[in-house]
């Protein structure tokens, strides 16, 4: 495929930006947290696949409707959020960052280990919320999974945004990594914050892991392990602080991915998108260290 | 004190020594108790060896100079494919021996690639760019076929001496414990080293470090390149151990666990990472071994769940675990015996005379001054915290900086010794200009200078600030100080007599092993002092040196700044709100306001103008 065919194809495009809107998800879900506890959460992703575990249990063994098996999916991974702070986060308040980095560490192999010993290697899949072949868009080929995929990716983006900006406790999200002090001021309790944001970060982990498994096919253990990798260099790009700059950080990796994917198929070196990834998160890091579209800082 | 006849020999004998015992005990064993290495059991004893190894090259990165790397593992991948490719019999066919060496070498190379951004990136950021190399590495370029084999991997087989082979594992455990063993060497000889301070220095406080004149880009990517060597050579034990390498064995997560060993095990913890890593290797086979094999999966989650309550419990790992036990007992023992309160020991600060390598005074034409600013402006986006000042010290004088509070004294002095870059203006040190070099240049150059937040590296002890400050005249090169040879151990001892010179100067030889953060600030403060007349500078800057002394010792420092002058011989640039102090002690003054100079001369002339008595001194000044 040319250059010029590849950027303007419709189904890499699309592609792009169902891959493109879950990282966008994944990110949002870490830069919650970050702002939350100041702490990169490495079980970030594995939260989302222990819920499609249970989705898988509910939905392809119970036969339930979908959304019984999304409900549980997504409640399974809040309650490992709430969980996870209420005993290990919350009593680690004055520790190193390092060291709750380290715990979350400690959670996703502990999520890893309850994969393997209960579900086992053995490759599963989920089937998506609605049926059939998809419709034509102008040439292109959209899975209805697909387009539920991006609205409720869009959706859930919006639905934060207008809560953490419209909202007491949401300012106080917002808030609560810059100046504590001031949060407690205005009748927000920290802790209530912090719970919050692990909690809605496991969530939107759990719909994303969810939503992009009928696009991939099958999964097994460690199945959000190359997500959240993508998940992080989407909230870099978009500056690790801003909630929009993680959508938009998303949205370029995914098109970024599957473009350069699209362009190298024949090349002799594999894995050429995950190369493009880390240039685009050095070059980031390096030409604008507070992101696209953040505003901390990174060097000094 | 006897020694015994082992702490008789050389260092470098014991290591030895060792080594070989522990070169032969495996293979001995494994003949005489076949049971006993045979499979598993020698595995397990292998990963231990070769993740202590990986987590030795962390800890060298992480728990000395502060840098994080997630991605660490990755370099592990380097080594063993290194490894490969040189020694399997498809490609080049060597002999493991040389395998190694190349495996630290292109290790040590990769590392300075990653360590480039870390130039301009910290904490977080640093983290995320590692874990993407981490994560390329494994997913494309361990992937090429013509260079790792492709995901069919590539072979690394176990040596072959002449008629000895080391084809059994227990028999390559032996490679692989001498090479950890002279790994371990390394790290030991690297902490004992001005290499080792400066890395401790560097992940303490950046500014000191420099103030100490440790070049903090240079060591940084030292650091890189002697944990990436570590770290080719545990992928080269790696590679020989399970004898195919592929990609797949490099993902990221393995080296999110490498940063679990070094952070459970105690960052900088030698002991500590190495027992982690063993511990974690061992751990799975001894749950089978008490629980029986039902425990299998389990063994995996009650771990997984074991480290988040152990890091919870203890963020600061086994080994801080330790120290603070440890802590306790002492501080116990202290009360029990009636500690007298020390903050109002008088200051008596070291007569140091000039190291060695720094023996004769610089010549200095008549009329130049040791220091010389001249339109000097410092701007910090729209705000002009120094303004076109002039000052100049003189030699063998006292010089106070003196001002209200944000008049831009410490800027200043910050401009001066390079931590801040002025926006115009010109600075000469001893006669030549000095404005572009950076801060550890100027001070390797002869200039010395105390913090508000006081300048030492507060985890380390008193010895060890007052050897880490003679970082610029510790004369002898990395190889030396990596191996202990030649002029290394000479020029420590000789460091370490200085310094413990100056522990007795300053009477601290109580506190010699304690770390400073346990001091009192008045104490920290005397310390400090200390650490920057023990390499005798040219010029001494102090910022507020009676800051947190008490009122005795603060009039005791004034006898000793004069002390300083006349029989040292030294030039003192003073930034101080005592007075009285200031007055008493100062030859010369030069009073900021609002970043612009408004006076300078003579103490009794600045004294008496009208415009510093109304913008600094108040309404009266004392006679």
């Amino acid at each position: 495929m040319s250059f010029f065919e590849s950027l303007t194809s419709g189904q890499n495009l699309v592609l792009g930006l169902v891959y493109g809107g879950i990282y966008g998800l994944l990110a949002v879900g870490i830069v919650l947290v970050y702002r939350g506890s100041r702490v990169l959460n490495f079980a970030q992703g594995e939260v989302g696949t222990v819920g499609l575990f249970v989705a898988y249990f509910l939905i392809t063994e119970k036969g339930l409707p979908w959304w019984v098996g999304a409900l549980g999916a997504v409640g399974t991974a809040v309650a490992i959020g709430l969980l996870f702070e209420r005993f290990i986060v919350r009593p680690m308040v004055s520790a190193t960052r390092l060291a709750v980095a380290v715990a979350t560490v400690g959670l996703l192999l502990f999520l890893l280990a309850v994969e393997f010993r209960f579900a086992g290697e053995s490759p599963r899949s989920v089937r998506g919320p609605i049926a059939g072949d998809g419709t034509s868009i102008a040439g292109v080929v959209v899975s209805p999974t697909q387009m539920l995929s991006l609205a409720v990716t869009l959706g859930v983006g919006f639905g934060l945004s207008v809560l953490l900006r419209r909202t007491d406790f949401g300012l106080g999200v917002l808030a609560a990594a810059d100046d504590p002090t001031a949060v407690r001021l205005v009748g927000v309790r920290l802790s209530r914050v912090s719970a919050f944001t692990w909690g809605a970060g496991a969530a939107v982990s759990a719909l994303a892991v969810l939503l992009i498994e009928p696009t991939i096919g099958v999964f097994t253990p460690g199945f959000a392990s190359e997500l959240f990798v993508k998940g992080l260099a989407a909230a870099l790009v978009g500056g690790l602080t801003s909630l929009t700059g993680a959508f938009a950080g998303g949205l370029i990796v995914g098109l970024v991915e599957i473009q350069v994917g699209s362009l190298t198929l024949t090349s002799g070196v594999p894995g050429v998108p995950t190369l493009a990834i880390f240039a685009l998160i050095l070059g980031v890091l390096l030409l604008r260290p507070s992101g696209l579209f953040g505003r901390g800082v990174a060097a000094a | 004190m006897t020694t015994s006849w082992l702490g008789r020999l050389p260092r470098s004998a014991r290591v030895g020594l060792l080594a070989a015992i522990l070169a032969v005990v495996p293979p001995i064993l494994t003949r005489l108790v076949p049971d006993l290495f045979a499979g598993l059991e020698a595995n397990v004893v292998g990963t231990g060896t070769y993740l202590a190894a990986a987590a030795l090259a962390l800890n060298m990165l992480m728990g000395y100079a502060g840098q994080i790397s997630l991605g660490h593992f990755a370099l592990l991948g380097v080594g063993a494919f290194t490894t490969g490719i040189l020694t399997s019999p498809t490609r080049l066919a060597l002999p493991f021996i040389l395998a190694v060496p190349a495996a630290a070498l292109v290790g040590a190379a990769v590392a300075l690639v990653i360590g480039l951004p870390a130039l301009r990136l910290r904490g977080l950021y640093l983290a995320i760019a590692t874990i993407g190399f981490s994560y390329a590495m494994e997913q494309s370029i361990f992937r090429i076929k013509g260079l790792t084999g492709g995901s069919g991997g590539i072979d690394v087989p176990r040596p072959i001496a002449g008629s000895f082979t080391f084809l059994k594992t227990a028999d390559y455990l032996a490679i692989m414990l001498v090479l950890l063993v002279g790994l371990w060497a390394l790290d030991v000889n690297l902490t004992r080293s001005r290499l080792g301070r400066a890395f401790q220095a560097i992940r303490a406080d950046e500014a000191v470090a420099s103030s100490f004149g440790i070049d903090v880009a240079r060591y940084k990517l030292l650091a890189f390149v002697l944990s990436g060597a570590v770290a080719g050579v545990a992928g080269a034990m790696y590679g020989g151990l399970v004898g195919t390498v592929s990609a797949s064995s490099f993902g990221y997560q393995f080296s999110l666990l490498l940063v679990v060993l070094v952070v459970v095990g105690g960052l900088g913890s030698r002991v500590g990472v190495v027992v982690a890593a063993y511990v974690f290797a061992v751990m799975p086979r001894l749950f089978v071994g008490v629980f029986g094999e039902g425990i299998r999966g389990w063994d995996l989650i009650i771990g997984a769940a074991l480290l988040m309550v152990a890091v919870r419990n203890h963020p600061g790992g086994v080994a801080e675990a330790l120290r603070e036990r440890k802590d306790k007992r002492a501080a116990k023992r202290r009360k029990a015996s009636g500690d007298p309160d020390d903050s109002q020991v008088a200051p008596s600060l070291p007569q140091m005379p000039r190291p060695p390598s720094r023996a004769v005074d610089t010549p200095l034409a008549a009329g130049v001054p040791v220091l010389r600013v001249s339109g000097m402006t410092v701007r910090f986006g729209g705000l002009l915290a120094v303004n076109e000042a002039d000052l100049v010290v003189p030699r063998g004088q006292i010089v106070g900086l003196i001002g209200p509070n944000g008049a831009g004294k410490t800027t200043m002095f910050n401009a001066i010794s390079g931590l801040v870059r002025p926006t115009e203006g010109r600075i000469e040190l001893l006669g030549r200009d000095v404005t572009g070099d950076a801060g550890h240049r100027r001070a390797a150059s002869g200039m010395g200078r105390t913090f508000q937040n006081i300048g030492l590296a507060k985890d380390l002890s008193v010895t060890e600030n007052l050897l880490l400050a003679q970082h610029s005249v510790a004369d002898y090169s990395g190889w030396e100080a990596l191996t202990a040879l030649r002029r290394a151990p000479r020029v420590e001892r000789e460091l370490r007599e200085r310094a413990r010179e100056a522990v007795a100067a300053l009477g601290f030889e109580r506190y010699a092993d304690t770390p400073v953060r346990q001091l009192s600030h008045g104490q920290q403060r005397i310390v400090e002092l200390g650490a920057v007349l023990v390499t005798a500078p040219e010029l001494v800057m102090l910022d507020e040196p009676s800051a947190g002394m008490s009122p005795g010792a603060a009039e005791n420092l004034a006898v000793r700044l004069r002390d300083i002058r006349d029989q040292l011989g030294r030039t003192v640039l003073l930034i101080e709100h005592n007075i009285p102090l200031v007055l008493d002690v100062c030859d010369s003054l030069t009073v900021l306001s609002a970043g612009r100079v408004i006076a300078s001369g003579g103490v009794d002339e600045v004294a008496r103008q009208a415009e510093v008595v109304s913008a600094y001194l108040g309404e009266a000044v004392p006679a």
